[in-house]
């Protein structure tokens, strides 16, 4: 019966978004004169849409040669603040809620391959995640990719050894710590310049590793964030493991 | 224009899109319904790239060789869901680990009454 | 003075970011980002009832290429709500809990502030991840069987609420490549008209689950008698109010068209029958205030719609419902934790609390369903009126009977419980008694 009703209620979405799709198959362009913004303060019509906007003005407002990366920390860079602050709380919440199953481990031996493996890895997993967050402004990655990666590399260790561990305290430390420089940043940005997040810094020669103003700085802390709380709340659901 | 690329794209999201319904709908064990829940997460990413996508154009990184950019801001915002989606993921996981703990099982017996 | 209504979010995030740097002071540092918050937001409205709506720039770039906050009378007001009810609420019940607890209020407050404030689409979407996700937690938190049932319902509602919300974000997206509501406003007329109304409807689904709307509020029964009934007081002023606040911002700006309106008035409608006489067949009272709860939801919304044509006094209507709702429903749920209310302060709250929801003048939901009723009355909807009456008098009926059944023995609620319910219920006294409803109505509250 649930079966039944499921697959209708598939079917019937189904149509519906391909009914969608099939209207927006033709609007993929983002320069058309229809797509020029207006500004919702003072009511004005721009004569460019606001991403060809980023497209173009990126390099001079931001410094950064990677679009997506001044999006996501400069142009949008509230938005970053939430979803750390979203991940945040999903790790404040699981180990919120699994406070109280502490388990004694099984010890399971990994064979030697996979030990003596991720012991040589784990350093190039670290070097690797600090790289692709250090780089964000120029070359695709950023904070949370790097901070992955650094967490993968502890969750290799976590598999290789099951006594392993890092402490909980130092996650929760490093994950306090760039969260509160991230904003912190941001309210440096309203008391140096006018508005929250704001640049206040030189915005450097575009191109080279010193540039791009705050967005290093940023995905420097949101690198140690992600990497601490990936790897918290890795940590947490294997020590519950039966 | 160039729909050769677009079009599997759109129905590959609306098949992603309804088979995360049609198990969100029909199974019972939560586990599989979270699965769900992340297919159609991936579905509305892969929409969000769709939409960006320009005909040839490259990733906007600046570039010489390049002129034609595909949307930057799909792109971010698509980080953005990515990371929202894997931390309701972990915290629906910490979830059934004490449902679990509670009930013995992760089926869900009891309908969703609205 | 220059007022930067950004402080209000970044104060409660970067006071939970500090709270595991020291421990023991959990609760102090929490409790003093919010009375800073509710101080704050004193001072926003104060300026902006004199003033006039604000607006804020996020990293100093014009709007529709970088993020603003949008503030006029009625959000200040929610804002302000919303930071003041959590003040009192949590000074009552965050000792009871680890310095996690008071992490996931923060967040779910700054989360609530956030929705009621931004003025970007997908920023917005951020916020409704942030209160849904510290909500998920939060309720999950009394880890018995029923909170965490309640809490998995919930979650599995919401995930796919926010999947909706973000493809209708993204029909949006792809014709008008932008994602800031005004200026999404100003050019809805030249999006093709199914994808508008598509985006629609997914955004109105996805928001309604959070805002407690008929069909989709299948977590809310189960989730607030799970939860605490602290937490169950926080959703029920918190999470909700800025949902409904987010429905009546996207129809009245994005969408104003006269269907919108009227879909959301027929959906404000069954969702206020079913919800009140649902409660009236409940017998558990967690169970029986959260359907109630659905039911208020449905008026306010009832309210929202009808600003089509006399948008002042929809709108005070909606405020003083809001209100009403806020603090007669958490201080109820407080009350609930014991299930006797003997004792002068939980009579007061009690019977305070329940008159207000009635409609009882002078108390504040009276204003609410008076204005209701003008609103309705210049539109001649009276259909509507009579069903707002039928409520009512159901309304009426299931809370007499769960006076009747709790009066009796003392109650065991310690002194925090009971002081913090009767400064929350007496709002509804105050705001009733003052004439603020008159003064209210030539304050312009819908600016942006």
């Amino acid at each position: 019966m649930r079966r039944y009703a499921g697959a209708a209620i598939a079917i019937i979405f189904f149509a519906f978004s391909i009914g969608i799709f099939m209207q927006l198959a033709s609007y993929n362009d983002y320069e058309g004169s229809n797509y020029y913004y207006k500004n919702p303060v003072n009511g004005s019509l721009a004569n460019e849409s606001v991403p060809s906007h980023y497209i173009k003005e990126t390099k001079n407002e931001t410094g950064a040669i990677n679009a997506v990366t001044a999006i996501v920390v400069e142009y949008r860079g509230f938005d970053t603040l939430g979803e750390v602050t979203v991940l945040f709380t999903s790790a404040t919440g699981v180990s919120f809620l699994l406070y109280h199953v502490y388990k004694k481990l099984k010890k399971r031996e990994a064979n030697l391959i996979l030990k003596e493996g991720s012991k040589l890895v784990l350093p190039f997993a670290l070097l690797t995640g600090a790289y692709i967050f250090i780089h964000g402004h120029l070359t695709p990655g950023g904070g949370f990719p790097g901070g992955s990666v650094i967490a993968s590399g502890f969750l290799l260790m976590m598999l290789a050894y099951p006594e392993f561990f890092v402490r909980e305290k130092s996650l929760s430390y490093s994950e306090s710590m760039a969260g509160s420089i991230f904003v912190i940043i941001g309210l440096l940005g309203l008391l140096f310049a006018t508005s929250f997040l704001q640049n206040f810094i030189p915005i450097g020669k575009p191109g080279y590793l010193l540039s791009a103003d705050i967005i290093p700085l940023i995905y420097i802390a949101i690198g140690f964030k992600v990497g601490s709380e990936l790897s918290s709340i890795v940590q947490k659901l294997k020590e519950v493991e039966k | 224009m160039n729909y050769a690329l677009v079009t599997p794209c759109y129905i590959a999201v609306a098949a992603l899109l309804s088979i995360g319904l049609y198990g969100v709908v029909s199974k019972r064990n939560l586990m599989k319904i979270f699965i769900s829940l992340s297919i159609m997460e991936t579905g509305v990413n892969l929409l969000l790239i769709t939409i960006g996508y320009v005909p040839e154009g490259t990733a906007p990184i600046e570039n010489a060789n390049f002129t034609k950019y595909v949307d930057p801001l799909p792109q971010a915002l698509v980080l953005t869901a990515i990371v929202i989606g894997l931390s309701v993921t972990a915290l629906a996981i910490a979830m059934l680990i004490s449902y679990y703990e509670k009930k013995g099982s992760l089926e869900y017996k009891g309908g969703m009454k609205w | 003075m220059v007022v930067h209504p950004v402080l209000l979010i970044a104060i409660p995030l970067i006071a939970a970011f500090i709270i595991p740097l020291a421990k023991k002071y959990g609760f102090a540092i929490a409790a003093g980002a919010m009375a800073f918050n509710m101080g704050y937001a004193i001072g926003m409205f104060s300026y902006i009832y004199s003033h006039g709506k604000i607006y804020e720039m996020i990293a100093g770039f014009k709007p529709p290429v970088g993020i603003f906050l949008a503030v006029d009378a009625l959000s200040a007001m929610l804002a302000l709500l919303i930071n003041l009810f959590a003040f009192i609420n949590f000074i009552a019940i965050g000792k009871e809990w680890n310095y996690k607890f008071s992490m996931l209020y923060l967040l779910a407050i700054a989360g609530s502030t956030g929705i009621v404030l931004t003025g970007d689409i997908f920023n917005m979407f951020i916020f409704f991840e942030i209160t849904a996700v510290a909500s998920y937690a939060l309720i999950a938190g009394k880890k018995d069987e029923k909170a965490i049932e309640g809490a998995i319902k919930y979650m599995v509602l919401g995930s796919i609420a926010s999947i909706f919300i973000l493809m209708g974000i993204a029909l949006i997206y792809s014709q008008l490549k932008t994602l800031n509501i005004y200026d999404i406003a100003a050019r809805i007329s030249s999006m093709d008209e199914k994808i508008k109304w598509a985006s629609f409807a997914l955004l109105l689904t996805g928001i309604g689950v959070e805002a407690e709307i008929f069909p989709l509020n299948g977590w809310v029964p189960a989730a607030y008698q799970g939860a605490s009934s602290g937490v169950a007081s926080l959703l029920s002023f918190g999470p909700s109010k800025a949902a409904i606040y987010a429905i009546a911002r996207i129809m009245m700006v994005i969408f104003p068209f006269h269907a919108t309106y009227e879909i959301a008035l027929y959906v404000g409608v069954v969702t206020l029958v079913i919800g009140e006489l649902a409660a009236f067949m409940q017998e558990d009272v967690k169970r029986m205030l959260a359907y109630s709860s659905i039911g208020q939801m449905g008026l306010i919304l009832i309210a929202f719609s009808l600003a089509s044509q006399n948008i002042q006094n929809a709108l005070i209507a909606a405020f003083f419902l809001i209100i009403s709702h806020a603090s007669a429903k958490s201080s109820l749920f407080l009350l609930s934790r014991s299930p006797s209310m003997g004792g002068a302060a939980c009579k007061y709250t009690g019977i305070v609390g329940v008159l207000s929801i009635i409609g009882m003048p002078p108390l504040a939901g009276f204003w609410g369903k008076w204005y209701l009723m003008l609103a309705a009355i210049n539109e001649k909807l009276w259909l509507v009126i009579m069903l707002v009456f039928f409520a009512g008098i159901v309304e009426a009926g299931y809370f007499a009977r769960y006076l009747h059944k709790s009066m009796g023995n003392e109650s065991k609620l310690n002194l925090r419980y009971k002081v913090a319910m009767v400064v929350m219920v007496s709002f509804t006294i105050l705001l009733g008694l003052l004439p603020i409803a008159y003064k209210m109505a030539s304050l312009p509250l819908w600016g942006w």
